[in-house]
C-alpha cells in the first residue's frame, strides 16, 4: 500500500537518507527504528508530503505524496514529532476544529472518551501535561479516519501507564484495519507493536523483517551458565553457535546463534562437565539494535583510518 | 452520487469547515486579545485624551482650520489599523514557529484558510474601529465631519490594506517570535510618529512635513483627514497608500512561509 524505492533525501551537503526502501502492506503496523539522526523523520516526511526527496520514488495508495498532496490528505493522518497548538485553543475545540476538516470524521467525543482527555476537553493546550499533549496529538491524527497513520515519537515523554495506553490505543487502530507507520526509539514498543519493522542507521536501512527474525538473526541468543569445573575458551569455541565468551566469577556467558543452550549442556557433558545457574534468554531487539549500528560505527570507524 | 451534488456537497463543506475555522481564530482573538486592546481599547483612552485636550484648547490649530480632535482623530484611527496589523506576527510566526501551521498543512485545510479566517477577524475589528472611532470624534468630542464618501472610502480600505500588508511582511521576514516582537515593536513606534501621534504633520514644517505625508501611516492619516474632515481628496496621499500596499503585498506574497 505504501512503497518506497531508492529514496534519497538532503539537507545541504549533509544526507540524510540514502538510498532507502521498503514496501509496507495493507492494514499493518509498519515501524522505522534507529538511533537519532538515523533518517527516520526525514523518510517519513517524505512519505507525508512534507518534504520533497531528491531522488527515488514514493508511493502511497498509489498516490505520489509530492503530485496528489491533496488527494492524501483526506485519507493520511500525521502526529508530527515537534509540533504544539496555540497556546489557548482547548483540547474540545481542537478535535472538534480537525473533525471538521475531513469528510467522514470520528465522533470527536468517543475519541477524547476513548483517548482518556475527555476530562481536559475544555483545558487550553498550555495547561496539558506532557501526555496529554501527546494524546491529544494522536486524536488530531485520528480524527479524519485515516487509511495510513503516521505516528512519528509517539510515546516519547510519556509515563509508564501512558505508553501503555497508547500501545492499546494503536493496536485497536491494527483491528480497524488502519494502517499505521510507527516511528520509535524505543525497542520494546517496536517488538510489542510492529508486525514488521526496517531498521535505519545513517540513512540506509540495515534490516527489514518482522521484529522476532530480526532479534533472532542479529541479536543472537545469551546463556549464562556454572561449570562444574574450569573449561578454557578454545574448548567453548569449539562448541557450534558460540560467537563470544564473557566470564565473571564462576560464572561463564556465551553468545551466540542457534539452539545455544542444548550445544552447549550436550558438547560439555560429552567432556564430563555439569553445568548449573543456567539463564538462557532468546536475543531481543535491543541486541539486534545495539549490533547493527554498533557494526556500523566500526565500520565508518574502520573507513576513516584506511 | 453525482456529478454536481457532490460537487456542491464538496462547496457547501469547504464553507462549513471555513465557519467553524473562522469561529475558533474569532475565540483565540478573545483570548489573546493584542489586536483587541490595540485596535480598540488604546484608540478609545486616545480619543478621549485627545478630546480633553481639544476642549481646553478650542478654536483651530495654526493655519490648519481644523480643531486639535479634528486633526488627531484621522491619527488615531491609523494607530488603531497598525495595532490590528502588528497583532498579525504576534500570533502568526507564533504559529509557524511551534508548528501549528505545518500540523494544519498536514489535513485537507490548507493553511492560507487559517491566515485568511485571521485576516477576516481583523478586518472586523478594523471595521469596528473606524465606526467607534469616527463616530466616537465626531459624537463624543465635537469633531465636525465634512465627509467626501467615495475618497473616504478608499483612503479606509487603502490604508488597511497598505498597513496589514506591513505586518504581513512582518510575518513574512521574522523567523521567530524572540526577533518579532523587538522588531514589531520599533515599526509601531516609528509608524505611531509618521502617523503624527507626538506631532501632527500639519504642525510641522518641511522636509519632515513632506517625509510624514510620504510614508505609509502618513498617508493615511492625510487622507482620511482631507476626506473626513475637510471634504476633499488627498490624491498624492491614495496614490503613495496604493504604492505601498502593492510593493508590501508583493514582499509578503514573495517571502512568506509556512514552515
Amino acid at each position: 500500500m505504501v512503497t518506497v524505492e531508492h529514496l534519497v533525501k538532503r539537507y545541504g551537503r549533509r544526507v540524510a537518507v540514502n538510498d532507502v526502501s521498503f514496501s509496507i502492506y495493507e492494514g499493518e503496523i509498519f515501524g522505522l527504528i534507529g538511533p537519532n539522526g538515523a533518517g527516520k523523520t526525514t523518510t517519513v516526511e517524505c512519505i507525508s508530503g512534507l518534504r520533497t526527496p531528491k531522488s527515488g520514488s514514493i508511493s502511497v495508495y498509489g498516490l505520489s505524496p509530492q503530485k496528489d498532496r491533496n488527494k492524501m490528505r483526506e485519507f493520511v493522518g500525521v502526529q508530527l514529532q515537534e509540533s504544539a497548538l496555540p497556546p489557548r485553543l482547548r483540547v474540545g475545540e481542537a478535535v472538534n476544529l480537525f473533525a471538521s476538516f475531513y469528510a467522514n470524521p470520528q465522533d470527536p467525543n468517543e475519541l477524547l472518551e476513548s483517548l482518556g482527555i475527555k476530562d481536559v476537553e475544555y483545558s487550553p493546550f498550555r495547561k496539558l501535561s506532557g501526555g496529554q499533549k501527546q494524546r491529544l496529538s494522536i486524536a488530531l491524527a485520528l480524527v479524519g479516519n485515516p487509511r495510513l497513520a503516521i505516528l512519528d515519537e509517539l510515546t516519547t515523554g510519556l509515563d509508564p501507564e501512558a505508553r501503555r495506553e497508547t500501545w492499546s490505543l494503536i493496536e485497536r487502530m491494527r483491528e480497524r484495519g488502519v494502517t499505521v507507520i510507527l516511528v520509535t526509539h524505543f525497542m520494546d514498543e517496536a517488538e510489542r507493536l510492529c508486525d514488521r519493522l526496517a531498521l535505519i542507521n545513517h540513512g540506509t536501512v540495515r534490516a527489514l523483517d518482522t521484529p522476532e527474525a530480526i532479534a533472532a538473526k542479529a541479536g543472537g541468543s545469551r546463556v549464562r551458565f556454572a561449570p562444574s569445573q574450569a573449561v578454557d575458551d578454545q574448548t567453548l569455541r569449539a562448541i557450534p553457535g558460540v560467537n563470544e565468551i564473557e566470564r565473571k566469577e564462576r560464572y561463564v556467558t556465551v553468545t551466540g546463534t542457534g539452539d545455544l543452550a542444548g550445544a552447549l549442556i550436550s558438547a560439555l557433558a560429552a567432556i564430563g562437565v555439569r553445568i548449573s545457574d543456567v539463564e538462557a534468554r532468546a536475543g531481543n531487539l535491543e541486541d539486534a539494535f545495539i549490533k547493527l549500528t554498533k557494526d556500523d560505527a566500526s565500520s565508518v570507524g574502520k573507513g576513516v583510518q584506511a | 452520487m453525482t456529478g454536481p451534488r457532490r460537487g456542491e456537497s464538496r462547496s457547501h463543506r469547504s464553507r462549513a469547515r471555513f465557519v467553524e475555522l473562522l469561529k475558533v481564530q474569532a475565540k483565540l482573538a478573545l483570548r489573546e486579545p493584542y489586536a483587541l486592546l490595540g485596535g480598540l481599547g488604546l484608540p478609545a483612552v486616545l480619543l478621549a485624551l485627545f478630546g480633553w485636550i481639544s476642549s481646553q484648547n478650542p478654536g483651530n490649530v495654526g493655519s490648519t482650520g481644523l480643531t486639535v480632535i479634528e486633526l488627531w482623530t484621522p491619527t488615531i484611527l491609523v494607530l488603531a489599523f497598525i495595532f490590528i496589523s502588528v497583532s498579525l506576527p504576534n500570533t502568526l510566526v507564533r504559529d509557524r514557529e511551534i508548528g501549528w501551521l505545518r500540523r494544519v498543512s498536514t489535513t485537507p485545510l490548507h493553511p492560507s484558510r487559517l491566515l485568511a479566517a485571521q485576516l477576516i477577524i481583523d478586518l472586523i475589528l478594523a471595521a469596528a474601529a473606524v465606526v467607534i472611532i469616527i463616530l466616537g470624534g465626531a459624537l463624543l468630542f465635537g469633531a465636525s465631519l465634512h465627509v467626501q464618501i467615495l475618497p473616504f472610502g478608499v483612503s479606509l480600505l487603502l490604508a488597511i490594506a497598505e498597513i496589514f500588508a506591513i505586518g504581513l511582511v512582518l510575518v513574512a521576514l521574522l523567523p521567530t517570535q524572540t526577533i518579532a516582537q523587538p522588531v514589531a515593536g520599533v515599526v509601531v513606534f516609528a509608524l505611531m510618529f509618521l502617523a503624527g501621534l507626538w506631532v501632527n504633520p500639519a504642525q510641522v514644517g518641511d522636509p519632515l512635513r513632506t517625509i510624514m505625508y510620504y510614508s505609509p501611516s502618513g498617508a493615511a492619516v492625510k487622507a482620511v483627514v482631507d476626506s473626513a474632515f475637510n471634504g476633499g481628496a488627498s490624491y498624492a496621499a491614495l496614490l503613495t497608500m496604493a504604492v505601498y500596499a502593492v510593493i508590501f503585498g508583493y514582499i509578503a506574497v514573495r517571502y512568506f512561509r509556512w514552515e
